[in-house]
């Protein structure tokens, strides 16, 4: 088997990672950020610590701690579901953030605007709010989202058979020139996944720009 | 503080400026229409008009931080063919005897007020520090800020921030001065501060060309008014003689919506 | 509390792995700063190939996963006779991924630099040479801090992958103790602490210079 086809056995790992963990990350993300920008300041607190806690440690080692460190009664973390369930929870905290600077974005007129047209408190997030923000932030979430697709690669270190975990077994079988192969295909592979999300991100990015501010 | 006359013959061979069949387009759009203009030394010229009327594109053609597509540059003894190549040494000379002065200042925010005329001393005229420092602080002093010397530039108003920058630029001993909408970022009030150092400069014979909305100034300090619309230049003459008997329907146009609003 | 008399037991071992990954962390920084620099001006070169040369070295370190480079220096090019110790390999793989990173960080400060900067340096008959480096490039620079920073704490939290080549960094001090008392919970919530009692106050910091700048600007 060439180089190329070993590291094509893991894509489908690779893609199903990545989208498993963004699906994970863009839906809890919603009730964490409204958290973060709460009145109440115990709820705001506790939102906070927790973004900032999981954002300041590593990706492999909630891997690690999922895999390794959780038994409960006889249940064990598999390989891959500890790789979603990891790669799930960190992008919840990082999209939190997103979302959080988009809702903090939206002009505070905005805001004023709504009230003195009296509308309710709902259609004014879900109407005014949420439509605006959600042009602002959805650049850096096409962003993120290729930063995702290159950490999936971490789920390899506890066994994923994804992209990168298919070119060391690649490079293990083969100790000549060969063996350099899969790193480099792997490598450009990633790239060029990404240009399609970035190009998506900056025509989003122009768009939007002019969208909310023209 | 007055030029001498017989000085003012000698320089009068070279500090002139002399812009000739001035043209320029950005693609299809055509921003400057074969404009010529004569600027004889130690007068002021103030340029007026609609916006949109390409003043501040000629007045910066005359130092080259826009460069025309064709016609010809005679600036303080300099010619240049902005259509061909400009060499760098030509260049430098051309901005080493032009001052300028910007609408929004640009004072170089990570510098003291000090500096920022210090800086261009040292590095195009090759003044060693304190020959640097003593000049910025005579020049401060002329503008009235030398208490100002140690301020960085966001510690400065407006006005402050302006004649600083008139300052930076005299620094250079240029021969000529130009000035894009000195005081249009500015609050009237503190405008007058930076007009008054812009009369005092006239008053010693310096060269100068202004862009400015500030008729009253334009009527009392120039020699020449140049009134510009649609790429083009329409009238030029005695500033007086314009204000008060407009001879094309443009320029009316234009000075009533000024001057009676 | 037998979870703090273990940890305190685990601790001496974590430090001396927590020091390694700080030397990483250091080292990349420090020489991915300047190399970031030197890329950003190459990728905004006039000539063709220079232009070229930087954006490749800077879009494969910023587009391939940190693990995939890493992989490259340790186990690839030791194929073509060139080896490096697993530290070695791992400072300059994370070198590569800060140039990379910083070098983009650094061209939006420097762009972000108002026009007007320049034309009056130009205007002044000041030197391309001297425009760029003593009028935009400290303005630039300024405005590029908390973005600088950010890649720091990335590098720092990045160095855990080197686990994967078997540096005696803090995660693969972690796991050594794990496989010998498989208290894999413990020592796992140990290592992560160790990270975050270094990275969040980092981003805290970060997120400081940020409101400062944005206050200023």
């Amino acid at each position: 088997m060439d180089a190329f086809s070993a590291v094509l056995q893991g894509l489908p790992m690779t893609l199903t990672l990545t989208l498993s963990a963004f699906a994970i990350g863009i839906i809890g993300a919603v009730p964490l950020a409204v958290a973060l920008t709460s009145p109440v300041a115990p709820v705001k607190l506790v939102a906070r610590i927790f973004v900032d806690l999981v954002r300041g440690v590593p990706i492999i080692v909630w891997l690690f701690l999922l895999k390794f460190g959780i038994q409960i009664g006889t249940f064990k973390f598999n390989p891959v579901s500890a790789a979603i369930v990891g790669l799930g929870i960190v992008s919840v905290a990082y999209l939190a953030e997103i979302y959080r600077g988009g809702l903090q974005a939206v002009p505070r007129g905005q805001l004023e605007a709504s009230h003195a047209l009296g509308l309710p408190q709902s259609s004014t997030f879900f109407g005014v709010v949420v439509p605006q923000a959600f042009r602002i932030v959805s650049p850096s979430i096409a962003t993120y989202l290729v930063g995702l697709l290159k950490d999936s690669s971490i789920a390899s270190t506890i066994i994923v058979s994804e992209m990168v975990f298919q070119s060391q077994a690649f490079a293990r079988q083969h100790p000549t020139v060969e063996g350099i192969l899969p790193y480099i295909l792997v490598g450009i592979l990633y790239i060029g996944l990404s240009l399609p999300v970035a190009y998506l991100s900056r025509t989003l990015d122009a768009r939007m720009r002019k969208a909310v501010f023209a | 503080m007055t030029v001498s006359a017989t000085t003012d013959e000698a320089r009068a061979s070279h500090v002139g400026i002399k812009l000739n069949n001035i043209s320029k387009r950005y693609g299809d759009h055509v921003v400057l229409d074969d404009v010529s203009l004569n600027v004889e030394p130690g007068t002021v010229t103030a340029l007026i008009g609609p916006s949109g009327a390409g003043k501040s594109t000629f007045l910066r053609c005359i130092n080259l931080l826009e460069r025309p597509d064709s016609g010809t540059i005679r600036v303080a003894g300099h010619t240049i063919e902005p259509g061909k190549n400009v060499s760098a040494r030509d260049l430098a000379a051309l901005r080493r005897s032009v001052g300028m002065v910007f609408q929004s200042f640009n004072l170089f925010p990570h510098m003291t007020a000090l500096k920022n005329v210090s800086f261009p001393q040292q590095r195009v005229l090759g003044r060693s520090k304190e020959e640097a420092d003593e000049r910025s602080m005579q020049l401060l002093e002329r503008v009235g800020l030398k208490e100002k010397a140690g301020q960085h530039p966001g510690r400065c108003s407006g006005g402050q921030q302006q004649r600083i920058a008139i300052a930076r630029a005299l620094a250079l001993d240029p021969s000529i001065m130009l000035f894009d909408e000195p005081t249009s970022a500015l609050d009237p009030e503190v405008g007058l501060e930076v007009l008054s150092v812009m009369r005092e400069l006239a008053a010693d014979g310096m060269t100068m060309v202004v862009v400015t909305h500030e008729m009253q100034f334009a009527r009392d300090v120039s020699d020449t008014l140049v009134v510009m619309a649609d790429c083009k230049i329409i009238e030029q003459g005695d500033p007086r003689a314009i204000m008060s008997d407009p001879q094309e329907t443009r320029t009316r146009r234009f000075l009533r919506a000024v001057l009676e609003r | 509390m037998t979870w703090l008399a273990q940890w305190a037991g685990y601790l001496p071992q974590m430090m001396s792995g927590l020091g390694v990954s700080l030397l990483i962390a250091g080292i990349s920084i420090a020489a991915g700063y300047p190399l970031g620099l030197a890329l950003s001006m190459m990728v905004s070169a006039k000539n063709l190939a220079v232009r070229t040369l930087g954006l490749a070295v800077v879009e494969i370190g910023r587009g391939a996963p940190a693990l995939v480079i890493l992989y490259l220096f340790y186990y690839g090019l030791p194929k073509f006779g060139i080896a490096f110790e697993s530290i070695t390999a791992a400072c300059l793989a994370l070198t590569w991924n800060a140039a990379a990173y910083s070098s983009e960080i650094m061209r939006a400060g420097i762009q972000s630099v108002a026009r007007g900067q320049t034309e009056a340096s130009n205007a002044l008959g000041i030197s391309q040479r001297d425009t760029f480096f003593r009028v935009v490039m400290p303005q630039g620079m300024r405005s590029a801090i908390p973005g600088l920073m950010g890649v720091a704490i990335q590098m720092f939290q990045g160095t855990s992958l080197a686990y994967a080549i078997a540096v005696p960094e803090l995660m693969k001090s972690a796991y050594n103790i794990g496989s010998q008392d498989f208290n894999y919970l413990q020592i796992f919530a140990l290592a992560g602490i160790c990270y975050a009692v270094i990275s969040m106050p980092a981003t805290w910091i970060t997120v400081f210079f940020e409101k400062r700048l944005a206050r200023h600007a």
